[in-house]
């Protein structure tokens, strides 16, 4: 793997009314050429701080961090001509229609008109932006938008792309089609760095990802190493009787040897087996037998969201991010 | 080079922006004229001057200083907007000049002023102003130094405040004195103003304009508040425009 994107040690912290804010705290990473790379993690867990640090949108407080080889405290200029980045507000001018926003963000990377012209002519109909390329932004749908803020993050082919929750906003049929144009990048051997809170897109869409909380990165790995780890399958059991009932159901249930792990979040007690099959009805006899009545009992192979509560003791899906998908 | 190509295509942009928004033409021509069709009238009989024309020697000039002052403050409200918007940032993580970022927009305002200033002059002279065009020329310069400084001002304050309300609460928190203490409607001069009145307008960069602006509307050049404007407002701008790179150089949160 040749390394595209290093850090070592990455740190940022801001001043708030309370003192101090860490908001990264010690980030080390290494991205490969050519990959796609997510972090993925709670609102206000760090991601876009991080990433802009590495797009010299901010100063680093310590640590290092290069882009292509270059370091990206000492050469910012150089590091900007060789990234593209697509803010979570894209920034495209509302007023201008799709080929002008091309032409000028392609234009202020120094290149000549003739070659933007051409470029930004393939990229919209690579993105299917032709049939509206002359209209004002102001009337794109939101699929629509997106994929122009991400025409425009790569009008100037550099070498690799940082996306800020790219598919927050989107419906799931517009997600699923952004996911494919980032496939395509791939394919076209741009490297992707991309933030999100959604496992989905993490699972689906990465090479590899790390899972931050807290300014720290806890988990690293491909989608498929890291939920390995989590081993076999997940049962989630919801109980009749509130939290107490969970915590008792969930100690029994603990010596049962089949069980790696047991945790509880309000009445829904979450265990890890070996094998769900075979586990399922030693479980629910063993329930029976203390009487603990069941509302409902799931089995599912592990997800991104098992690993993030693994490491966490919460899950990404009931905190934040649930209520940042509402608002969006 | 780079930096030329830059200005020129976030001058474009802007300029662009602003054709495709009519309100913001709707409101720069209408305000000069309406002050010159509702205060001249007024103004001539307060200074019992002989005839309208006369009247406009002493007020078109304030109103094109007005003009000058108020397109260079409300600079930074577009920028507010754009901050918002995500635009700036955009073109941060580009390897754009941060000078032309800044300066990019400032210009294309300045043309926009000298076109509303054009009006201003043309109706004038419907009204019996007797125009003196080198003398508007040489005041053209002067205008654009003080709109450039004020807008550079403006610029950096929204970058550093980033959010409307507390912007506008600067900006209308130093428009207000500035404007009353410059003589713009009614001249500060020993005849019209207290002695501490006098002391304090010279702390203030527009009352150089102001006056300067009187005296080259009737061609008269060589009075001492000629060059006395540009001593005072080409090294405020100089200093305004590189406070104001600073600021876009230095990373925004």
């Amino acid at each position: 793997m040749e390394p595209i994107i290093t850090t070592t040690d990455l740190r940022k912290s801001f001043r708030s009314k309370r003192g101090p804010v860490e908001a990264v705290r010690g980030v080390s990473i290494v991205v490969g050429r050519g990959e796609i790379f997510g972090f993925l993690g709670p609102n206000g867990a760090g991601k876009t701080t991080t990433l802009r640090m590495l797009t010299t949108l901010l100063p680093i407080d310590s640590g290092s961090a290069t882009v292509a080889g270059l370091d990206v405290g000492r050469a910012p200029k150089e590091v900007r001509a060789r990234i593209g980045y697509v803010s979570q507000l894209g920034g495209a001018d509302e007023l201008a229609t799709g080929r002008e926003n091309l032409v000028l963000q392609g234009r202020l990377y120094g290149d000549s008109l003739a070659t933007v012209t051409a470029r930004a002519e393939r990229l919209m109909a690579a993105l299917d932006l032709t049939d509206f390329a002359d209209r004002k932004v102001r009337t794109y749908s939101g699929g629509q938008r997106r994929r122009l803020d991400i025409a425009m993050g790569i009008v100037h082919e550099p070498e690799v792309l940082f996306l800020d929750e790219p598919s927050t906003g989107l419906d799931p049929q517009n997600r699923a089609n952004l996911w494919v144009q980032i496939e395509a990048l791939r394919a076209r051997g741009t490297t992707v760095f991309l933030t999100t809170h959604y496992l989905e897109e993490a699972d689906v869409l990465c090479d590899r990802l790390v899972i931050m909380d807290h300014g720290e990165i806890v988990a690293e790995g491909t989608p498929r190493d890291l939920k390995r780890e989590v081993a076999g399958d997940a049962v989630v059991i919801v109980v009749h009787g509130g939290h107490e009932a969970a915590q008792r159901a969930g100690r029994i249930l603990e010596r049962e040897p089949s069980v790696r792990e047991a945790t509880v979040e309000d009445d829904v007690l979450r265990l890890y087996v070996e094998d769900g099959g075979t586990a399922l009805p030693i479980l629910l006899r063993l329930l029976d037998a203390e009487r603990i009545e069941l509302r409902t009992i799931n089995l599912s192979e592990p997800t991104l969201d098992d690993v993030f509560l693994r490491q966490t003791g919460r899950s990404l899906r009931d905190g934040g991010p649930a209520g940042t998908e509402a608002a969006a | 080079m780079k930096v030329a190509t830059d200005i020129g295509l976030l001058y474009k942009r802007y300029t662009r922006q602003m054709l495709r928004n009519p309100i913001w033409l709707f409101v720069g021509f209408s305000t000069p004229v309406l002050y010159l069709a509702l205060f001249t009238p007024l103004l001539k009989q307060v200074t019992r001057a002989p005839s309208t024309g006369i009247a406009l020697e002493l007020f078109l000039p304030g109103i094109m200083s007005l003009m000058a002052f108020a397109s260079g403050s409300s600079a930074g409200f577009s920028t507010i907007f754009e901050l918002q918007g995500g635009v700036i940032e955009r073109f941060r993580v580009t390897p754009t000049s941060r000078f032309a970022i800044l300066i990019g927009p400032i210009l294309s305002g300045l043309s926009m002023m000298l076109v509303f200033d054009l009006v201003v002059v043309f109706v004038g002279i419907g009204f019996g102003f007797d125009a003196h065009w080198g003398g508007l020329a040489v005041l053209a310069v002067l205008l654009c130094l003080l709109a450039t400084t004020f807008a550079a001002f403006s610029v950096a304050t929204a970058i550093s405040t980033k959010e409307i309300s507390a912007f506008a609460a600067v900006i209308n928190g130093i428009n207000l004195p500035l404007l009353l203490l410059a003589g713009v409607l009614l001249p500060i001069s020993s005849q019209t103003a207290p002695a501490w009145m006098q002391v304090l307008a010279h702390f203030n960069p527009l009352y150089y304009l102001v006056v300067a602006s009187r005296a080259l509307a009737v061609d008269a050049y060589g009075r001492p508040e000629v060059w006395q404007a540009f001593a005072v407002l080409a090294p405020i701008c100089a200093a305004m425009l590189a406070w104001a790179t600073r600021i876009f150089r230095r990373a925004v949160a």
